[in-house]
C-alpha cells in the first residue's frame, strides 16, 4: 500500500509536514510497496496511528462501572450492523465500542492503566473482545504484600524477581503504582498521608516503596518505567506531595533510553490550597520542575465537562469522592494486592473546583516546554471519556478556543490558574508528539508512534490541509477532523474510511517477559506458595493468566539475563 | 387541529416499540408517509400500516396542531409519545409501558389505564389517566439520578409501586391509592396521593409528599406539627433523616407499626 501525497508529521523521525508517500507491506512501513494499493491523501494530514498510554478500558473495575451505571449504557447506543457488533455506553463503553471509537479517532493502540494480578484474567477476557487496536495492561504492584515485604527487607533482587513473576502471571506490560501503601492501609480503614507515613503492619513508607519498585524496574530493564499515581491524589495542596515524591527519586537513573518515572494524570496531583475553599492550581510549579528535570514524564489527565466515571485502585480517594458528592460508590478489596473503588460523577462548568481542574490539565501541557514530557490523556473515564480527545487537541491548539471556554466557566478557573495568560498554541508537530510519538516512546514501543522503516503500518489520515488551515481560528474544524479520521490504517489494513469502521481485525496484546536468575525466582516462589496456602482465596494454579487468555500476544523480552 | 386515528389491526402478542407514534414525528408527514414509518414488533421491523390502520387528515401540519387518537387495545404498545414536545395524544383505551418517556411538552390523555414507567424522566407537558397506572410513574430509569424534572401527571385511579422514584421536579397527583415507596429517593417535586400509601419518601432529599389517606411513616421521619390543607388536618414530618434529607411529608392518618 502506498499512502500518496499527504502532509506527513512524524516527529520521531524529524519529519515536519513534508509532502511524502508512505509505503506499507506485510503490516510494516517499508521502502517500497508493490501490491498496487493506493490511498490518496493529497492535501491531508498524515500521522502515525494514535497511542493512548493511560486509559481504563478493560477489567474488573471498568465492568463494575458498567454494572453500576445502566444509565451510562443507554448513552451512546449504536445498533449492530452487518460488520459491527452493538455498542453501548459513553464513559464506560462496552468492549466493541472501545475498539471502534479509538479507531475512528485514528488511534491504533491503547493501554489499560491498572490491573491487579488477581483480576488479570478478567482484564484479558475484555482486551480480547476489544477489536482493531493493539493493547496491553499495566500491572499493579504498589500495595502488594510481597512487594512491601521485599522493600522492608531491602531485597531488590527478590523484588525484581517478583515483578518478573507478576508480569508473567498477569500477562502485564509494566509496573503500575497507585497510592503506594495507601491501598493496603485502606484495608484497615486508613490511608497514608504522605510519602513518609509508614504503612500499617509493614512499617515501610511510600518513599521506600516507590524507590524500591523503580530500582527493581531498572534492574529488569523493562521497556516502560514505573507508572505512578501519586499519594494524596485528588486532595488540595497535594502538589507538595508530588514534588516531594519526584525529589525523592532524582538520584535513580534509567537503564534504558526513556524516562525513569512516569507520573500519570498529573492534573489530579497539581493542586494547591489548604482545603476546597482556597483550592488553586499549582500546575506552574509542577511544569517548572519538569522543565528542569528531563528524566520524568507525565500525562495530562485532562478534565472534560459532563459525565465521568472515576475508577481507581486508590480506594480511600473514592470513599472521599462518594462522601463528598453523595454519589453511588463501589469499593473492592483485592486480597493481598490492592483495594479499589468506582464513583460516577458529573463535572460542571459552573462548579469552581471542576473549572479549576479543567484549567490545570491544560496549564500542565502548555507550560511544560518539552512536549515529549507531557502526553495527552483524559485518564479515561476518570477525567472524561477518550472520545473527547479531539476537544483537547483543539484546546491545546487554540488560545481563542480556550478563551471561549473560560468565558463559560466559573470565574475561579481564570482567577486560580494561570491559563488566561498562557499564549502558547501547539502546532501539528506538538500534537503528533503528545498523541502518538511520545506515548509510544514513554511506553517503550519502538514500532509504534512513528512511520520510519520497520514501524508498524499504523497510520491516521485526517481531512485537514495543515498548510491552509489556521487551527487557532478554525478550531472547530480541527475538532471535527480529529473526531472522524478520513482513514485509519492498522497494520496496513484500512479499518476506518470517512469516519466509519470498515474492517475489524483483531489487534495484539503486549506483555513483558522479564528473565531473572533462578535462585531469585525460587525465593519468590517459596514465598508465594506460603501466601497462597495461607491467605489467598484461590489456588495459584487458578491464578495465572494462561496463554489461552491472550490469543494474539506480542511478547517483549526484558530482564536481568 | 389535524386529527390522525390509529387503530391496531390485531391484539399484539409481543410488545411493539412505538416511540414513533408522536406528534413531532407525524406532523411533517402525509398519511401515506406515516403508514410507512417503521417500528419494531419484538425483533421484527414493521411498517406502521402492517400493525395499525391509520386514517385522518392527510396534509402535514405543525406538530402543535396534531392530535393522535389511539383507538383500541394499546396495552402492549410501548413508548408512545416518547420525547414529544407538543401536540396531543388521546388514548381511548389502555396504553402500554413507557408512555410519554422524557416528554417535554404537549399532552397525553388516557381514558383507560397506563402501564409501568408512565412519564418516566418527563421534563414538561401533561399526562392524564382516567384509570390506574402501573409502577414507576414519573421515575428515572435504572441507574438514573433524576426521574421526572417538570410537567404534570394526573392519575384518577390508583398507582403502583415506586411512584415518582428519583423525582426532581414537576407534580404527580394520584386521586386513588399508591403502592409501596412512593417518592423514593426524591430530590424535589410534588407528589399528592388522595388515598393510602405505604412507606412514602424513603431516602427523600427534598420535595413534598402529601398523603391524604393512611400511610405508614418511616421511623427516620421526624414529626413537626399538624397543618391544615384544603380542609384536611395533616401531620407534617421532616426527612428522610437517614440521608440528612430536608423533604416534607404530610400524612392525614398515620398507620401505627403492627397495625
Amino acid at each position: 500500500m502506498i499512502i500518496k501525497g499527504g502532509f506527513v508529521y512524524d516527529p520521531a523521525n524529524g519529519v515536519y509536514g513534508e509532502e511524502m508517500d508512505i509505503s506499507i507491506e506485510g503490516g510494516k512501513v517499508v521502502e517500497e510497496s508493490r501490491d498496487g494499493k493506493e490511498i490518496d491523501a493529497l492535501g491531508m494530514l498524515v500521522m502515525p496511528g494514535g497511542v493512548d498510554a493511560h486509559a481504563h478500558i478493560a477489567g474488573a473495575k471498568v465492568n463494575c462501572g458498567r454494572i453500576m451505571r445502566p444509565e451510562d449504557g443507554r448513552r451512546g447506543i449504536e445498533p449492530k450492523t452487518k460488520l459491527l457488533r452493538p455498542q453501548t455506553g459513553y464513559t464506560v463503553p462496552n468492549c466493541y465500542a472501545v475498539g471502534y471509537r479509538y479507531a475512528r479517532l485514528g488511534y491504533t493502540c491503547a493501554f489499560e492503566a491498572a490491573t491487579p494480578i488477581l483480576e488479570s484474567r478478567h482484564t484479558h477476557e475484555e482486551l480480547e473482545e476489544i477489536p482493531i487496536i493493539d493493547k496491553g495492561a499495566l500491572t499493579l504492584f504498589g500495595n502488594n504484600w510481597e512487594v512491601l515485604e521485599c522493600v522492608r527487607d531491602g531485597d531488590l533482587d527478590k523484588l525484581a524477581a517478583f515483578i518478573s513473576w507478576g508480569l508473567s502471571a498477569s500477562r502485564g506490560y509494566g509496573v503500575k503504582v497507585v497510592n503506594p501503601g495507601g491501598g493496603e492501609a485502606w484495608g484497615f480503614g486508613g490511608n497514608v498521608k504522605g510519602i513518609d507515613d509508614p504503612v500499617p503492619n509493614f512499617g515501610v513508607t511510600p518513599r521506600e516503596i516507590i524507590r524500591g519498585l523503580m530500582k527493581a524496574n531498572e534492574i529488569l530493564r523493562l521497556p516502560h518505567s514505573v507508572h505512578l499515581h501519586t499519594n494524596n491524589l485528588g486532595k488540595p495542596g497535594n502538589y507538595e506531595t508530588t514534588l516531594a515524591t519526584l525529589k525523592a527519586v532524582e538520584d535513580i537513573a534509567a537503564t534504558r533510553d526513556r524516562q525513569v518515572l512516569h507520573v500519570t494524570h498529573m492534573q489530579f496531583s497539581a493542586y494547591g490550597g489548604t482545603g476546597w475553599r482556597d483550592f488553586e492550581s499549582k500546575a506552574p510549579e509542577i511544569a517548572d520542575y519538569f522543565n528542569s528535570h528531563a528524566q520524568f514524564t507525565m500525562d495530562m489527565g485532562q478534565l472534560i465537562f459532563g459525565s465521568a466515571t472515576t475508577m481507581t485502585a486508590d480506594a480511600p480517594l473514592e470513599y472521599g469522592n462518594a462522601r463528598l458528592l453523595h454519589a453511588k460508590w463501589s469499593n473492592h478489596d483485592i486480597e493481598l494486592e490492592e483495594s479499589s473503588g468506582v464513583v460516577p460523577l458529573v463535572y460542571g462548568r459552573k462548579m469552581p473546583i471542576n473549572a479549576i481542574q479543567w484549567a490545570i490539565g491544560l496549564e500542565l501541557a502548555l507550560l511544560t516546554k518539552n512536549p515529549w514530557q507531557v502526553i495527552m490523556t483524559t485518564d479515561h473515564p476518570n477525567g472524561g471519556p477518550f472520545v473527547n480527545y479531539p476537544e483537547v487537541i483543539a484546546l491545546l491548539m487554540s488560545r481563542a478556543k480556550r478563551e471561549e471556554e473560560l468565558a463559560s466557566l466559573h470565574e475561579l478557573a481564570s482567577k486560580r490558574s494561570s491559563l488566561p495568560s498562557i499564549e502558547r498554541e501547539m502546532d501539528w508537530n506538538d500534537i503528533a508528539i503528545v498523541t502518538r510519538a511520545a506515548p509510544a516512546k514513554i511506553l517503550g514501543l519502538p514500532e509504534k508512534g512513528h512511520l520510519g522503516l520497520g514501524a508498524d503500518g499504523d497510520v491516521a489520515i485526517y481531512d485537514i490541509n495543515p498548510t491552509d488551515l489556521d487551527p487557532s481560528k478554525d478550531h472547530s474544524k480541527v475538532k471535527e477532523a480529529f473526531a472522524k479520521a478520513k482513514y485509519t490504517i492498522k497494520g496496513g489494513e484500512v479499518v476506518v474510511r470517512d469516519g466509519e469502521v470498515v474492517a475489524v481485525p483483531q489487534g495484539r496484546t503486549y506483555w513483558v517477559d522479564a528473565s531473572v536468575p533462578e535462585d531469585q525466582a525460587a525465593k519468590v516462589k517459596a514465598d508465594l506458595v506460603e501466601k497462597f496456602a495461607k491467605y489467598y482465596s484461590i489456588q495459584m494454579s487458578n491464578y495465572m493468566v494462561q496463554d489461552a487468555y491472550v490469543t494474539h500476544p506480542r511478547v517483549v523480552k526484558a530482564g536481568v539475563i | 387541529m389535524r386529527e390522525i386515528r390509529v387503530v391496531p389491526r390485531r391484539d399484539f402478542r409481543v410488545p411493539v416499540e412505538a416511540e414513533k407514534i408522536s406528534p413531532d414525528i407525524f406532523a411533517p408527514l402525509t398519511i401515506e408517509e406515516i403508514r410507512k414509518v417503521e417500528v419494531w414488533e419484538g425483533n421484527r421491523k414493521q411498517a406502521l400500516i402492517d400493525l395499525f390502520e391509520i386514517s385522518g387528515d392527510g396534509d402535514p401540519a405543525k406538530p402543535e396542531e396534531v392530535l393522535i387518537k389511539l383507538d383500541g387495545n394499546f396495552s402492549r404498545v410501548k413508548r408512545v409519545g416518547e420525547k414529544m414536545t407538543c401536540g396531543r395524544i388521546g388514548a381511548l383505551g389502555d396504553i402500554g409501558m413507557h408512555a410519554g418517556n422524557g416528554m417535554a411538552g404537549g399532552e397525553i390523555a388516557i381514558k383507560g389505564s397506563a402501564g409501568d414507567w408512565l412519564g418516566r424522566e418527563m421534563r414538561g407537558g401533561k399526562i392524564t389517566v382516567r384509570g390506574d397506572a402501573g409502577d414507576y410513574v414519573g421515575a428515572g430509569y435504572r441507574g438514573e439520578a433524576c426521574g421526572m424534572r417538570g410537567g404534570e401527571i394526573l392519575i384518577e385511579g390508583s398507582a403502583g409501586d415506586y411512584l415518582g422514584e428519583h423525582l426532581c421536579g414537576g407534580t404527580i397527583t394520584v386521586l386513588g391509592n399508591a403502592g409501596d415507596f412512593p417518592g423514593i429517593a426524591n430530590r424535589g417535586g410534588v407528589i399528592v396521593i388522595g388515598g393510602d400509601a405505604h412507606l412514602p419518601g424513603a431516602e427523600m432529599a427534598s420535595g413534598t409528599i402529601t398523603v391524604r389517606g393512611r400511610a405508614r411513616v418511616l421511623p427516620s421521619y421526624q414529626y413537626q406539627e399538624t397543618v391544615e390543607i384544603d380542609g384536611l388536618s395533616l401531620k407534617k414530618f421532616l426527612g428522610d433523616l437517614v440521608d440528612n434529607g430536608k423533604g416534607e411529608l404530610r400524612v392525614a392518618s398515620v398507620e401505627e407499626r403492627g397495625a
